[in-house]
């Protein structure tokens, strides 16, 4: 271990045997355990960028908790157990549909990465357009907001040319 | 900025809940009665589903890494070849 090492690293180290633990004992395996710590880590990670992660308890008991309605989650096959708090899924219900989006990302990645690459830091990391101007090479927030917002404009125009989305 | 980036950002401030419940009224008012603003609004709201995707597909890769490089930790590899053993 490193003194300068992500402090996730060390969550996921000291949280998921636990876990996994508890996993086994219900009857589950090791893919089990990991796909859903891995989903109740995403929530730890999205809340905390969004400045929404307000602990009552230490994080590996927030992550622990996340992880185990997840897992009842998965158990239940989703029937009648509400999803986690703060956790919606990206992904629609419906096979084709997230077929199409899956498409159409990899399509704008191969078309545009570093504007996907600028849209996400500010939308999904939440990151302040000054950081982002430093990151990207822009001479200060405004040049990165006015790109900000051209990007977002070739993203809707891509998604309009297409046929999945009407 | 730009008009276009100016109704761009308009839409951002609808669709991120950030205009007031006045401004949003008349904003829907509007879309009520502009199909083109519509479609941009409805375009604008789908890139957001996609950028999350991608920012979800990111995080999950990068967790995966963790997973994997713990599991070049001696301790951790044998805590769990313990508990599925």
């Amino acid at each position: 271990m490193t003194t300068q090492e992500d402090p996730i690293i060390d969550l996921y180290r000291d949280s998921f045997p636990t876990f996994a633990r508890m996993v086994q004992r219900m009857g589950g395996n090791l893919e089990q355990a990991k796909d859903c710590f891995h989903d109740a880590l995403l929530i730890y990670l999205e809340k905390e960028k969004a400045g929404n992660l307000h602990l009552h308890a230490s994080p590996k008991a927030y992550l622990l908790g996340t992880a185990k309605i997840c897992w009842l989650h998965t158990l239940d096959g989703g029937t009648t157990l509400p999803f986690p708090e703060g956790f919606e899924p990206a992904e629609p219900e419906d096979p084709a549909t997230e077929e199409n989006e899956k498409n159409l990302l990899d399509s704008l990645l191969r078309s545009g990465k570093k504007c996907m690459e600028l849209l996400k830091a500010f939308y999904y990391d939440h990151r302040s357009m000054l950081d982002i101007a430093a990151q990207f090479g822009f001479s200060g927030r405004r040049s990165a907001t006015v790109q900000k917002y051209k990007c977002l404009e070739k993203v809707r125009e891509e998604i309009k040319k297409t046929s999945t989305y009407a | 900025m730009r008009n276009e980036g100016n109704e761009t950002c308009l839409i951002d401030q609808y669709l991120l809940r950030q205009l007031s419940d006045e401004d949003t009224q008349a904003f829907e008012v509007s879309l009520l009665l502009n199909a083109v603003l519509a479609q941009k609004v409805e375009t604008q709201r789908m890139a957001h589903r996609l950028i999350r995707l991608f920012g979800r597909k990111e995080e999950l890769c990068r967790i995966q890494g963790i997973y994997r490089q713990l599991l070049d930790e001696p301790a951790f590899a044998r805590q769990l070849k313990t508990i599925f053993s």
